[in-house]
């Protein structure tokens, strides 16, 4: 009974840790229909960017994550306006597209191990006194509690967002069809550099609390990117719910499976669940 | 027209281009032919090769290693030599993986033409190089490499630094039989060092009546919540963390911490040999058992050693444990070519002969396997320090 609380504590914490990749990821492929590699990288950026200024220039902790928050966001608008949004006038395939976020990525992954190092890096100094509530004989630490309030208010602020704005339904409108959103006289451009920004925000986010979690490397971006679209792709690709779902089911799978089997086998379990849902159910939990 | 003397211009351009990339060529081949003869030469440089690493993370290893390789060369050659020839030595980057390893070894093997190869540093180094060096007759001296799989791999390999075997084996006789511990799990990265700890672990520890369980990672892990989770519910007497870098290590502490699991905890020297990151965990690492190759503060030849590449340098030695090795291997070396002459064959069969030889890191003896018989001695954590077990 001990362990099982503590394995539910841990799903939920990779759950959440989860949504907050899928929620960017599944925003920005909704409106530009790319599987979006520099989303990853982004992730970097934001816990990169708060390591920098609390640890090198020594700026308060709030500041410094507003900061690594919006940076991370105007680095992925950045990229849109001078890469993808170039590249979608051209008329790009999405595998060009595929493959210059890719190239992005690298290029960001590789600066970033030039600045900082390859060297794993903690955000916080102190390993020896983090704040922990116990439930029963199962424990949840200070920050992974914040994991888990901040992918169920991201998600439902996203949603708010989309259900209830005019910039929603212009998100929707290109996702729908983005030649007809043109022809209705929303300017598309402008709406999927917002999308970028909101998303690789969300993408710094999950970055920044994964670095007070465990800690920060510049390769970091590359497993988060995948769990991530792994669980945009169970839930169903594109679909915000769907990707929430996607991630608590992939969390759980991944965390009670290494219970009874060897944990060498968690990538083998979360690559198993994706074949499975690709082979029997491809559009995933919800379909878009 | 204009088209057709556009063309001409093109097959000229690349003619000289080709006629360019020749001429570098033949000019580098020409090089070892000149390498063998000052080799072979009664007069000439006595040709040693280097294989470590030099360039990515490990680099971190090779640079200094190299510089203490140096320091030992120029003594060497300071003192006069070997009867008045020179040592020379070529450095070759073997990025601590098998293959840069074995491309490392062809080129001095064949190019070079050396007779004797200091390294690899890393054990996937030495692992790729030893074939090569065994099909063409090279001694291959390794003073870092700990993998249990180059164990009596071939009668050209030795290495002055001990096994991991001897780690395993020390912890695994404490363990069982000091601290009265019956069984202990393993949260091990799925890499060959780590692999080779436990291994000798295992072995030893069940042999003795104890029982062993692992979870195993894959490098760049960071969740480690579940395994510590699953670990726990085992009930061990123990907890063995089994990374090759102290970083992993720091990770599991972390999540140990949070999880609020207080075990007794065994440790590689992967975590001991970083002072830094055993005083920044001292708390959670009060009384964990390691196995180390140490070092002898009192040992002339070491005291030397620390002198002279601080006088150099301007920094104190890092990885002291390898650097005395490396020091030795050089003057083994030495005295090899001086005792049987620059021959591969003669000196793979000198090699077994070691016995008591005197350097920085104590009484060097090679067994027949090609190890250095004992090494590893039992350590525990107390306060943020590293100090010998039992004392």
């Amino acid at each position: 009974m001990d362990l099982i609380m503590q394995f539910i504590i841990n799903s939920l914490i990779a759950g959440a840790t989860y949504t907050l990749v899928t929620l960017g990821f599944n925003l920005v492929y909704g409106a530009t229909k790319f599987v979006n590699m520099f989303h990853g990288v982004l992730a970097a950026v934001g816990g990169y960017t708060v390591f920098f200024f609390t640890q090198t220039i020594g700026i308060d902790l709030w500041v410094s994550i507003i900061v690594g928050i919006i940076g991370a966001g105007l680095v992925g608008f950045l990229a849109d306006r001078f890469i993808f949004s170039t590249l979608r006038i051209k008329k790009a395939s999405n595998l060009v597209m595929f493959i210059a976020s890719l190239g992005a990525f690298i290029v960001l992954q590789a600066v970033l191990a030039m600045v900082f190092t390859s060297q794993f890096q903690s955000i916080v100094h102190s390993v020896d006194s983090p704040r922990v509530y116990e439930i029963g004989s199962a424990a949840i630490t200070h920050i992974q509690l914040l994991i888990i309030i901040t992918a169920l208010f991201s998600s439902f602020g996203l949603v708010l967002l989309l259900r209830f704005t005019m910039f929603g339904k212009a998100v929707k409108a290109i996702s729908d069809d983005e030649e007809v959103a043109k022809i209705i006289g929303i300017d598309t451009n402008k709406i999927i550099g917002y999308v970028f920004f909101i998303g690789s925000a969300i993408a710094g986010i999950a970055g920044i609390l994964i670095g007070f979690d465990t800690g920060i490397q510049p390769t970091m971006g590359l497993a988060i990117l995948l769990e991530g679209a792994t669980a945009s792709i169970i839930g169903g690709i594109g679909n915000l719910y769907g990707g929430i779902a996607g991630s608590f089911l992939l969390g759980f799978v991944e965390n009670f499976g290494i219970w009874k089997i060897p944990s060498e086998w968690k990538g083998a379990i979360t690559f198993s669940v994706l074949i499975i849902f690709l082979i029997f159910r491809p559009q995933g939990i919800f379909k878009k | 027209m204009e088209k057709q003397s556009k063309t001409w211009l093109w097959v000229i351009g690349i003619l000289v281009v080709v006629g360019v990339v020749y001429l570098v060529m033949t000019l580098n081949s020409s090089t070892p032919a000149t390498n063998e003869s000052a080799s072979k030469g009664e007069n000439g440089p006595i040709k040693i090769g280097v294989i470590a690493p030099l360039t990515g993370d490990a680099a971190a290893y090779g640079e200094p290693l190299q510089k203490v390789i140096a320091l030992a060369v120029e003594e060497i050659n300071n003192a006069g030599g070997l009867g008045g020839r020179m040592f020379q030595f070529t450095y070759e980057d073997g990025k601590c993986n098998g293959k840069d390893g074995a491309n490392a070894m062809q080129k001095l093997v064949n190019i070079d033409k050396v007779k004797v190869v200091i390294g690899g540093f890393c054990s996937s180094e030495s692992l790729a190089a030893v074939p090569i060096a065994t099909a063409n007759k090279v001694v291959l001296f390794s003073g870092g490499s700990s993998s249990p799989d180059l164990t009596n791999v071939s009668s050209y390999f030795l290495r002055d630094y001990p096994s991991d075997a001897a780690q395993g084996k020390v912890l695994a006789e404490i363990a069982y039989g000091d601290k009265k511990w019956r069984k202990v799990v393993f949260i091990q990265e799925q890499l060959d060092y780590p692999l080779g700890i436990f291994k000798a672990f295992s072995s030893n520890f069940e042999r003795l009546g104890g029982q062993t369980s692992k979870e195993e990672f894959t490098e760049g892990t960071t969740d480690f919540r579940s395994q510590l989770t699953k670990l726990r519910g085992l009930k061990p007497d123990a907890l063995f963390i089994d990374t090759q870098t102290p970083a992993a290590a720091e990770r599991i502490f972390k999540q140990l911490t949070e999880l609020k699991w207080k075990v007794p905890l065994l440790v590689s020297d992967a975590v001991t040999g970083d002072p830094a990151v055993v005083e920044k965990n001292a708390t959670i690492l009060e009384g964990a058992l390691a196995a180390e190759f140490g070092t002898d503060p009192n040992n002339a030849t070491f005291k030397h050693l620390l002198e002279a590449y601080k006088q150099k340098h301007n920094v104190d030695v890092p990885y002291q444990s390898y650097a005395q090795t490396m020091y030795d291997a050089v003057y083994i070396v030495r005295d090899g070519i001086k005792a049987v002459g620059y021959d591969g064959e003669k000196l793979a069969l000198w090699s077994r002969t070691i016995k008591d030889w005197k350097g920085a890191s104590g009484l060097v003896t090679i067994g027949s396997d090609g190890d250095r018989v004992s090494g590893h001695i039992g350590k525990v954590i107390k306060k943020g320090k590293v100090e010998v077990y039992g004392m």
